[in-house]
């Protein structure tokens, strides 16, 4: 099967796919309430927390360094978490960046900042800020949709 | 005719000027070693009354010229020794070139400052070396303002307290006073600010070589030196600082005076630019001092070609212009056209400038977003039986609106929508019509999720159907898809 030739000019260019976000985030969403009933709501808030970012990234699709940054840490989590077990490894404690350039704070919190020049770092941030705020309204009209009445 | 000049501001000169030599073009060095007092006082002296002494016997024309060479290399040695630190927070430190020229050019800011060439016709064998140029005084002029350029970017840089010097350099250009050049030139010769007037000499020198022509390379190997370091600065240099030597040397054939003030005003709307420039034009101006020694005797008023650069000047005024400094200033606009995209994302920003209150904004709402993405997921996770969502009729509407709808997608609906729709409510309708409300229309064509309808209750087997996803949509990344497959592979 290929993609319809008029497939990659309708991905675009600046901004994440609503569609394919809302369809991805919501099947994972119900698998992870299908699957994980039983465990705790933390421990499904994390699934869901995680779902919520693959699919953002899958989304964005992996022309974005952020977006190939963010599955490879994912898949590498969990990859560890498998084969290691539990173990959580303790969180660096983080420096605040007095010295080196101001830009620093944000490669930390842009997946695969670090690797970038400033200048492709801020495309990157822009796209990460558009994909984010795109999986924030569209959790938010979910919950929102749900109503009051959710347990 | 520099060489009077630098005679009649030998005033302060120290007890090197002795004998015949006083008179000749050693003088003028010896001057500038007053100009470095607290670094290489005692090595300048010892270099100079060595190179003085040893032409000292025969002043002779053709010696003037080698008088100068020496006198430059071993000025340029110590220099070098010396280790002008405040060099090295310039971006691309040419050691060896602007040093050298440093103590001549220096001595050339003084006298060409302030004095309008008294006696042009000193360009006899001995005052060649100094660029027979009459508009060398002008160019000197113009290396002061540098001075002055130059100055304000080294303070910035390394803190030092030269603003007030800045001030000083141009006014005493203006007064035409060997004295008052050398105050100015004194002040700013400086610990941090050595290498600065070095700087403006080397840009003075460029420019008074801009007219030689620039096969006429000196014997010295400064020069050689220079010339590639000034192919190299001017690569690493960026700013405005070529123009303002560009447009000085223009202005040569002029009075001194009159083109003081507007370089001045040049240099110092430049000044913000930093001083990489000045060792770019530093290095030009030893390769041009170098070749006008070279040449001999030019006696004539012709304008001074324009240095090198000066064929690129399609740059915007007051900016350099070599190719490098072009892609500098196109990395710039790419940087602040991205910073003004952020701004339209992030709210709230319009009234904050500047880069760094603009990452800051940037950066907290980066961690706003993450967070509300962290707090939505908690609460998603307690609303676990309320949602129900049809995602093939979802996924229907969100063919419709395609262009050119895949039939193929219908088949693995069939087999995920059963697993999906395991509460069967009617609210499931208005949560699809919301979020379909907020997808907007539909702008890609869904793939068939081969692997979907076995697809486990593992996440991570939702993964691995979206890698497969991933790679059936043929995404144009390569690298992208590689890793997407490899992924899968490795499932």
């Amino acid at each position: 099967w290929r993609a319809p030739p008029g497939t990659r000019t309708l991905t675009p260019r600046f901004g994440p796919s609503k569609p394919m976000l809302a369809f991805r985030f919501l099947r994972a969403l119900t698998l992870v309430h299908r699957t994980a009933a039983n465990s705790s709501n933390a421990a499904r808030s994390r699934r869901i927390q995680r779902a919520a970012f693959a699919s953002m990234a899958y989304s964005a699709g992996p022309r974005r360094a952020w977006s190939r940054a963010l599955l490879c840490r994912l898949h590498f989590h969990r990859a560890r978490r498998r084969c290691a077990g539990r173990r959580r490894a303790a969180g660096v404690p983080r420096r605040p960046s007095t010295t080196g350039s101001p830009a620093d704070g944000l490669r930390r919190l842009v997946p695969g900042g670090t690797g970038m020049d400033y200048c492709g770092l801020l495309e990157e941030t822009a796209d990460y800020i558009r994909c984010l705020s795109e999986q924030v309204k569209l959790m938010q009209s979910i919950v929102d949709s749900v109503g009051p009445g959710g347990r | 005719m520099e060489k009077e000049r630098f005679l009649s501001v030998d005033c302060k000169s120290r007890d090197m000027n002795s004998g015949a030599v006083a008179d000749q073009l050693p003088r003028p060095f010896l001057d500038l070693s007053w100009e470095q007092p607290v670094h290489h006082g005692a090595q300048f002296e010892s270099a100079i009354s060595s190179l003085v002494s040893s032409p000292s016997s025969n002043p002779s024309a053709g010696n003037g010229s080698v008088v100068v060479r020496e006198l430059i290399g071993r000025l340029g040695s110590i220099c070098d020794s010396g280790e002008i630190s405040q060099a090295s927070c310039y971006r691309t430190p040419l050691d060896s070139p602007p040093k050298l020229t440093l103590p001549v050019l220096g001595h050339l800011q003084q006298g060409g400052g302030g004095l309008p060439m008294p006696g042009n016709e000193m360009a006899d064998g001995q005052f060649t070396p100094f660029a027979a140029n009459p508009g060398f005084t002008e160019r000197a002029a113009r290396s002061s303002c540098f001075g002055t350029w130059s100055y304000g970017g080294l303070g910035d840089q390394s803190g030092l307290p030269e603003a007030g010097n800045l001030s000083r350099v141009p006014r005493s250009h203006s007064l035409k006073s060997a004295g008052a050049l050398r105050m100015g030139v004194l002040d700013s010769g400086k610990d941090a600010s050595k290498s600065n007037p070095e700087r403006i000499e080397m840009e003075m020198r460029s420019k008074l070589g801009g007219g030689m022509p620039p096969s006429s390379t000196s014997g010295r190997t400064m020069a050689g030196g220079a010339a590639n370091n000034v192919s190299r600065r001017k690569a690493a240099s960026k700013g405005r600082g070529k123009e303002a030597p560009l447009s000085c040397s223009n202005h040569l054939g002029l009075q001194a005076a009159e083109d003081e003030h507007p370089d001045v005003k040049r240099c110092k709307s430049a000044k913000n630019n930093g001083a990489d420039k000045d060792s770019v034009v530093k290095q030009e101006t030893e390769q041009n001092i170098g070749a006008s020694q070279k040449k001999g005797k030019e006696n004539n008023a012709k304008p001074p070609e324009p240095p090198k650069d000066y064929i690129h000047v399609r740059a915007r005024r007051g900016q350099a212009t070599d190719s490098h400094s072009l892609a500098e200033r196109v990395r710039r606009e790419k940087i602040s056209k991205r910073m003004k995209l952020l701004q339209d994302l992030v709210p709230g920003c319009n009234k904050i400038t500047g880069k760094a209150m603009m990452l800051d904004e940037i950066i907290n709402y980066v961690q706003s977003l993450q967070r509300q993405v962290e707090f939505l997921s908690m609460k998603l996770a307690t609303m676990n039986p309320q949602l129900d969502f049809d995602l093939e009729t979802l996924l229907q509407e969100s063919m419709h609106q395609e262009h050119e709808p895949l039939p193929q997608q219908l088949y693995p609906l069939e087999g995920t929508s059963a697993a999906f729709s395991y509460a069967q409510r009617p609210q499931g309708s208005p949560l699809q019509s919301a979020i379909t409300n907020g997808l907007g229309v539909g702008q890609q064509p869904l793939c068939p999720f081969d692997g979907l309808a076995d697809a486990t209750s593992q996440l991570g087997n939702f993964w691995e159907s979206d890698l497969q996803y991933v790679v059936h949509m043929g995404f144009g990344q390569s690298q992208g898809a590689e890793f997407f497959s490899q992924s899968l592979h490795a499932e």
